[in-house]
């Protein structure tokens, strides 16, 4: 995986508020979606996150990524 | 064998103690006033209405004064006390003086809280649906109101309760500077007394007398111009210790250090000497205050932006030490390696983000010209939703994982739903002040049970107002589950057995320490005596001339003549007037005729 379990929800939740604005933004060029098509257009960018973190990167063991995410604060 | 950890509550039990109740009593605020949070998402975007919509306001009103008076505050007061013995090393000098104002905090809210509440029945004739705002001529019980004194005299006894610890402190280490965490309590208090003369007037002289039927009326424009006196810089109260948390807690929890002490110290003296003279700001739209006491608020406002930019790159800036420290590298590679796992630091990234957002549309508000588009519209509670409601609680939610283990001893009971709830809260708040904002675009109105009107349709640029109605009610429910999972959370951990295995009770070090900063930022006096005077330059004309024109009580009420003598009189006044001005106009010919 190319990022931490915790780091992928944090990049999917941070595509909800870049869904709403991109309605809005691709109305500036007439480009008008029904909430439909923002649906399918949120579910397509979901799958291209999905697919980017689960390939695995070049040379690099599949357990890395987990390390940096250790925490410190909470004593776990 | 006994293992002993170094939480708070092993160093302050007594302390702890005071914080766990005022964390307590303010979780049940959050609490009560989710429930009425969703209630009234639910009755204004029309999916759901099993209240009358009369009682709309009654719920506003708990929603508003639960969550931005009882959540915040008495949360703040939590974590102040925290960061005063901790930053310190004592305990509070005297700990009955601390149950005192906690007490005294508990009793006003409650009497408050009763009164709003009472307003459901008609059992009683007590009822305080006034809003959080509480403008006249809109009238509440008086317990509504001497609970309010009586909760803002508890954080004033509370501020003399950390200043107390300081002297101590101070007589013992006369040639210290003053920790950070303390010395941001202690320019928050002398805000906090500044601004609460506002409030104070507004009630004790006029409101509350109002209310007994000691004085016959109010002059509506001189109270609501006390309230904004302190009801703008109530705001830095819920935002400063929130602010506190990503200076002194984010950069720990990021693994790294504070990038700047003395820039931390700016900050929070701007924010003692600007956030009270800025307050008309949210009257642009009031006849009576002339627009150049406006223009003048409004340019103070603009300068607040400065110590919220500084707190951005701070902050920032710590949280690239930290990610670094971890073995992050590359320009934006570093953002891989902060601990994204630890729902502290992942809360209050997220509420850091959204206030950056709430910044802008602070910006649009603030601005004179632009504020009356929005002015009284949705748009501003989609703002307020993203400042208090997000920056400042989606802080202090999440760093509730870390303070209730230390004042509990117990460990948090699941950092995985903890996790889940801060996301949760970020994606609800991502759908509801976004559809917020753009209903005020349309003129939405805001505090209204029924945005609905015969023979008038609200007309969306994009989509329609159906689908942000929509977008409201499921941010709504959002934020009801993730306020579900935050209380499942702090129950866990209150069931959970003693811990041995706690994290110390540490703040952030920093990169560049007080030794940096130039001495005068320590000197309060000085910088309370400039806002003092700031004050005097922002208000003394806009309430001379409130007062000269409205009256201190009201204008007088001079009845319209209509008895037969003074009907009689006018007559011959207004014939009078008339031959003379047509005599004036030389029109001799015309004289001619009419005689």
């Amino acid at each position: 995986m190319r990022i931490s379990k915790a780091g992928l929800l944090v990049v999917l939740a941070l595509l909800a508020p870049l869904l709403v604005e991109l309605r809005t933004v691709l109305s500036w060029i007439n480009v008008e979606l029904s909430v439909l098509e923002t649906a399918v257009v949120g579910a397509v960018l979901v799958a291209i996150v999905l697919v980017w973190a689960f390939l695995p990167e070049n040379g690099e063991d599949e357990d890395t990524d987990e390390t940096a995410d250790r925490n410190v604060s909470n004593g776990d | 064998m006994m293992t002993m950890s170094n939480a708070y509550i092993d160093d302050f039990p007594a302390e702890a103690k005071v914080i766990r109740a005022a964390f307590y009593s303010s979780f049940f605020a959050l609490a009560l006033g989710g429930v009425f949070g969703v209630i009234q998402t639910l009755h204004r975007t029309g999916y759901y209405r099993f209240i009358d919509s009369a009682d709309y306001y009654t719920v506003l009103t708990a929603h508003g004064v639960f969550l931005v008076i009882s959540f915040t505050i008495f949360f703040l007061v939590g974590i102040f006390t925290w960061a005063v013995t901790t930053s310190l090393d004592r305990g509070v000098e005297d700990l009955r003086f601390t149950w005192g104002w906690y007490g005294l905090m508990a009793i006003g809210i409650t009497l408050s809280g009763v009164a709003i509440l009472a307003g459901f029945t008609d059992a009683t004739d007590i009822s305080a649906s006034v809003l959080f705002t509480f403008y006249a001529p809109l009238q509440g019980h008086p317990m509504f109101y001497l609970g309010l004194v009586l909760f803002v005299v508890g954080t004033w006894l509370a501020g003399v309760d950390w200043f107390r610890s300081w002297w101590a402190w101070k007589g013992e280490n006369p040639d210290e500077r003053i920790p950070l965490p303390t010395f941001m309590v202690l320019t928050t208090m002398l805000m906090w007394y500044i601004a609460t003369l506002g409030v104070a007037a507004a009630i004790l002289l006029f409101l509350l007398p109002w209310s007994l039927g000691w004085i016959e009326t109010v002059n509506p424009l001189l109270t609501r111009t006390l309230f904004w006196f302190f009801g703008h810089p109530v705001v830095y109260f819920w935002l400063m210790p929130a602010y506190m948390m990503w200076y002194v807690l984010l950069p720990k929890v990021s693994g790294g250090k504070l990038f700047s002490d003395p820039l931390a110290r700016v900050v929070f003296v701007l924010f003692l000497i600007l956030s009270v003279p800025t307050g008309i700001h949210h009257q642009y739209l009031d006849p009576g205050i002339a627009e150049g006491f406006k223009f003048i608020a409004m340019t103070n406002t603009m300068f607040l932006l400065l110590p919220s930019l500084l707190t951005a790159f701070t902050v920032v800036a710590s949280m690239e030490h930290g990610a670094r420290q971890r073995g992050g590298t590359g320009y934006f590679g570093w953002l891989k390696a902060l601990p994204w796992r630890d729902p502290v630091f992942t809360g209050m990234a997220l509420a850091g983000l959204m206030f950056a957002a709430a910044g802008f549309s602070g910006m649009v508000n603030a601005g004179m010209n632009i504020n009356y588009l929005v002015h009284n519209t949705f748009w501003v509670v989609g703002h307020f939703h993203l400042t208090v409601g997000t920056a400042v609680a989606l802080t202090f939610m999440a760093v509730t994982y870390w303070f209730l283990p230390q004042v509990t001893g117990k460990a948090l009971w699941s950092r995985s739903v903890a996790l889940g709830q801060v996301v949760l809260w970020f994606v609800g708040m991502t759908f509801m002040s976004n559809a917020m904002h753009r209903a005020g675009l349309l003129g939405v109105p805001r505090r209204t049970a029924e945005p609905q009107y015969d023979g008038f349709e609200f007309e969306a640029a994009v989509g329609s107002i159906g689908e942000l109605q929509a977008q409201i009610a499921l941010g709504g429910i959002l934020l009801t589950l993730s306020l579900v999972l935050f209380f499942a959370n702090v129950i866990g951990t209150g069931l959970n057995g003693r811990s041995d295995d706690l994290p110390a009770n540490e703040y952030a070090g920093t990169l560049s320490g007080p030794e940096d900063a130039p001495l005068v930022l320590d000197n309060l006096k000085l910088w309370t005596a400039i806002a003092i005077v700031l004050v005097i330059f922002a208000y003394t004309f806009p309430l001379l001339s409130i007062v000269d024109r409205g009256g201190l009580f009201g204008p007088e009420l001079n009845p319209f003549p209509v008895s037969i003598e003074s009907v009689t009189l006018l007559a011959f006044a207004v014939e009078h007037l008339a031959v003379g001005a047509l005599e004036s106009l030389s029109l001799p010919g015309l004289l001619e005729v009419i005689r």
